[in-house]
């Protein structure tokens, strides 16, 4: 006669073995059939990823038919191994890899290797030859970014608000960009001189605003004046905008990219001067359809960004199909770079034309800044103009 | 031979490193304390030299004072929780969620759902404020109802609470950075907006002047009418000298900082006077700022609760023996919980302070600051044994690890490095304690 308490105890170990087998099974059975897309994130917390690039290539994967499961490893590269070790064991076809760490990554990458899965370096590269590299032209982002400061200002002294160190975007490739522009040249000619050079952990706003605070006290010690900011992104182009304001400092032409709100908010206001915009809408749709033709089995050097998927200004330079990219360690990648678009008061109507944002959100800010856009003041007198006929109307009544 | 601290009567003798000793401990300033006041002045100092004479100016002291201010606050309450034995964990995630709901709240919630309060209007900061604190009082509550009636560990809640309330975040900006919020609101964050002005600091340091005199005739007279031994009456003149030369030299430091030219002549069309172009950047002193006031009042008042109420000794009681205070009648688990809930409510001003300064809410504001609040407690005395601890100290430990992070930065070394830095001070400060307490000098009364 079995006793209550071992009863209990088989039960318990039945059912925990029955759950398992019931997930294998479930994890087999998603093998045929569907094209499985596994992605792992590395930082949700940073506006675009979870705002722009998610939903699209979710909805590029799922219009063709494919499924999408993703993890956030939240900045956190061990954790992004086990993201992406769940991902393969739980049945992913294609694995689309936001990499935390660039060296980290190539462990995942093995992973995902030895079970035959191919791999997708989204946004930042992995050196590694087999991966396909699908990004925004980070250098030319660079390049983009360094061009319009040094437009405004030719000569002086500059401040370099770098990312995350551990960041191949933030320590090589936008700096590579700046130099492409002629910074290093500049510096070298004694035209530009640094006063303050700075990475921020995390790409973190308040590390960025409290690292600016301090480099502005070191530059009034000095008696210098900061003349441009070079600010690698929007996250921490946003803390340095709160430093200048802190300090009461007038606008200094300062850069971004992400195109995010707050910062095209403060473009049009005349806080920020350029913001590099990434589209990541359509990042995430050229991720998609790739993933879907790497199901299907097309070789990588093979993959073509379908017809009218996404707009003309945002193809790659060398056409629709995939091209091979030298990497900074050697290593030759298949890849799609897609072109970036650099947004200053000139031409911020293309964030509204590509519903990117609306007029209102655009100009939420601007009626307060020291410099609002012309599309900003321009819609109010277009306004006023349609309102005056209606009123001299009335009045002739 | 060191005198027992606490003993007014002076022996004699003839050594003066004896009578200097005894006359210290006749003061009966509080050793660990003075001893940290004295690292935070070397640092600041050794920084000064390295910079080659640059760092210690009234607008880099400013800047440190506002950046440290929002650490500094959250470590207070954090000292109570320590000693009562336990964690919390969630605070940079509360300070980030708190944050995101000031600023959603201010830019859409209340003026376009509710209605109310319209943008511009005088009440919105306050409604913002009450609705934040609200919140952080919930969100404490919670935690602490958990932790002390349903008997969870701390460490496990506040982590669950780190984990989720940064989800939190996410679901009321969808990730984005939310900027734009009401201008008085602002003034929370200090900077040229939120600044007195040179007149009310003056006032406000002649008022605490009159404030510190009058506390020391107070103790002096109640000491006497309970028979305790008093200080030696140079001992008090000697100390309420000191606490208002500091005092005046704060609000005299903060007025050498003036508005900007822009600003300056701005607040001069407004008054209706006229100031001459080359003496505008001169014209209007700055004076103290919000972040620092609100940092000097919740030091104040918490040193009073934990010192001179109920609840405060409570804590300690509980910290010191937990069966023991249970059994004396103490109820613990509703004074548990309220640390937590005055956890939260320093979460909310911090991160009112945090939002002034961004003029908005970003998605990770707030993250891994519980560890830099734990670390400001602990560096300033507190113990995770429990019942030792006190108020002020957290606050000269937050002042400590911000003026590494800060002197740092001024001089140009790259942010690893800094926490590199961060981190072996740490671990010096606290073994150098923990050294001291096991030789067994020093004072160990706890929260003074």
């Amino acid at each position: 006669m079995v006793s209550l308490k071992r009863a209990m105890a088989l039960a318990s170990a039945a059912a925990v073995v029955s759950t398992g087998l019931v997930t294998t099974s479930m994890a087999v059975a998603q093998d045929d059939g569907a094209c499985n897309v596994g992605v792992s994130w590395n930082n949700f917390e940073q506006p675009r990823w979870a705002a722009k690039d998610k939903p699209n290539m979710q909805a590029t994967i799922e219009a063709g038919g494919g499924t999408y499961t993703d993890f956030d490893a939240r900045l956190d590269s061990a954790q992004q191994q086990t993201d992406v070790e769940t991902l393969i064991n739980g049945g992913a076809d294609v694995l689309v890899l936001l990499a935390q760490n660039q060296d980290a990554a190539i462990a995942a990458l093995e992973t995902a290797q030895n079970a035959g899965v191919p791999v997708i370096a989204y946004d930042r590269l992995i050196e590694d030859p087999n991966v396909l590299y699908i990004t925004f032209d980070n250098v030319g982002v660079g390049k983009a970014e360094a061009e319009a400061i040094l437009e405004a200002v030719p000569s002086g002294n500059y401040v370099l608000i770098k990312g995350d160190p551990g960041d191949a975007n933030a320590s090589t490739f936008l700096p590579m960009g700046w130099d492409q522009a002629g910074l290093q040249d500049k510096i070298d000619a004694g035209e530009i001189t640094i006063v303050g050079d700075q990475f921020t952990d995390g790409w973190k706003t308040e590390t960025a605003q409290n690292n600016m605070e301090a480099i502005i006290d070191s530059a009034n010690a000095d008696g210098v004046s900061i003349d441009a900011i070079l600010a690698e992104n929007d996250s921490t182009a946003l803390g340095v905008v709160a430093a200048l304001q802190a300090k009461g400092l007038d606008p200094v032409p300062l850069s971004g990219q992400d195109g995010d709100t707050a910062n095209l908010q403060n473009v049009a206001a005349g806080w920020q001067y350029v913001d590099v915009w990434k589209n990541a809408n359509e990042l995430g749709k050229v991720a998609g359809a790739a993933a879907l033709q790497l199901c299907e089995g097309v070789a990588m050097e093979d993959l073509v960004i379908p017809d009218g998927l996404i707009g003309d200004a945002v193809m790659p330079l060398d056409g629709a199909g995939a091209t091979p990219f030298e990497t900074p360690g050697g290593n030759s990648v298949t890849s799609f770079i897609l072109q970036p678009q650099p947004i200053t008061q000139d031409n911020l109507n293309l964030i509204v034309e590509s519903n990117w944002l609306t007029l209102d959100e655009l100009c939420a800010q601007a009626a307060d800044g020291p410099s609002p856009a012309a599309i900003c003041t321009d819609g109010a007198s277009m306004d006023e103009a349609s309102m005056a006929p209606e009123e001299s109307a009335e009045a002739s009544e | 031979m060191a005198q027992p601290s606490g003993t007014a009567a002076a022996q004699p003798s003839s050594s003066t490193p004896a009578r200097l000793r005894s006359a210290f401990a006749a003061t009966e300033i509080d050793v660990r304390l003075f001893g940290m006041l004295v690292a935070l002045v070397v640092i600041l100092l050794g920084f000064h030299v390295l910079s080659g004479g640059k760092l210690i100016s009234p607008a880099n002291m400013i800047t440190l004072a506002v950046q440290a201010s929002g650490t500094a606050i959250m470590a207070t309450g954090m000292v109570l929780i320590i000693v009562s034995r336990n964690i919390d964990l969630s605070v940079g995630s509360q300070v980030g969620v708190i944050a995101m709901a000031y600023a959603v709240l201010m830019t859409d919630f209340l003026p376009d759902v509710i209605g109310f309060p319209a943008v511009g209007s005088p009440l919105m900061w306050i409604v913002a404020l009450g609705l934040g604190l609200g919140v952080g009082i919930m969100i404490g509550g919670l935690q602490g109802f958990i932790i002390a009636y349903i008997g969870v560990p701390s460490f496990v809640v506040t982590l669950g609470g780190l984990l989720a309330f940064r989800g939190v975040v996410w679901v009321l900006s969808e990730g984005a950075a939310v900027t734009g919020i009401d201008s008085t609101f602002r003034a929370f964050g200090g900077g040229a907006n939120g600044s007195l002005g040179g007149d009310l600091t003056w006032a406000l340091a002649i008022i605490g002047c009159l404030a510190i005199v009058a506390l020391l005739i107070y103790n002096r007279r109640q000491r006497r009418n309970y028979g305790f031994q008093l200080r030696p009456l140079w001992a008090e003149v000697l100390i309420g000298a000191v606490a208002c030369g500091v005092v005046l030299l704060l609000a005299y430091g903060a007025n050498q900082e003036y508005l900007p030219r822009g600003l300056a002549a701005r607040r001069a069309e407004e008054l209706g006077i006229v100031v001459p172009e080359d003496e505008l950047g001169t014209r209007f002193p700055m004076g103290v700022s919000w972040p620092i006031i609100l940092l000097i009042g919740v030091t104040i008042v918490m040193t009073f609760v934990a010192t001179r109420r109920r609840f405060g000794r409570y804590v300690y009681a509980y910290g010191g023996n937990p069966e023991a205070a249970d059994l004396a009648g103490i109820n613990t688990r509703w004074t548990i919980m309220k640390t937590f809930m005055l956890m939260g409510a320093l979460c909310a001003i911090a991160a009112a302070i945090v939002v002034g300064r961004l003029n908005g809410a970003a998605q990770d504001l707030g993250t891994t600051q519980e560890l830099l609040v734990i670390a400001a407690a602990v560096v300033g005395g507190t113990s995770f044994a429990g019942g030792i601890g006190t108020i002020p100290g957290a606050v000269l430990g937050a002042f400590v690890m911000q003026s590494l992070a800060y002197g740092l930065a001024f001089m140009g070394v790259p942010s690893p490095v800094q926490s590199i830095v961060a981190g072996i001070v740490l671990v010096v400060a606290v073994g150098l304690d923990s050294w001291n307490r096991r030789r067994g000098g020093g004072r160990r009364r706890a929260g003074t």
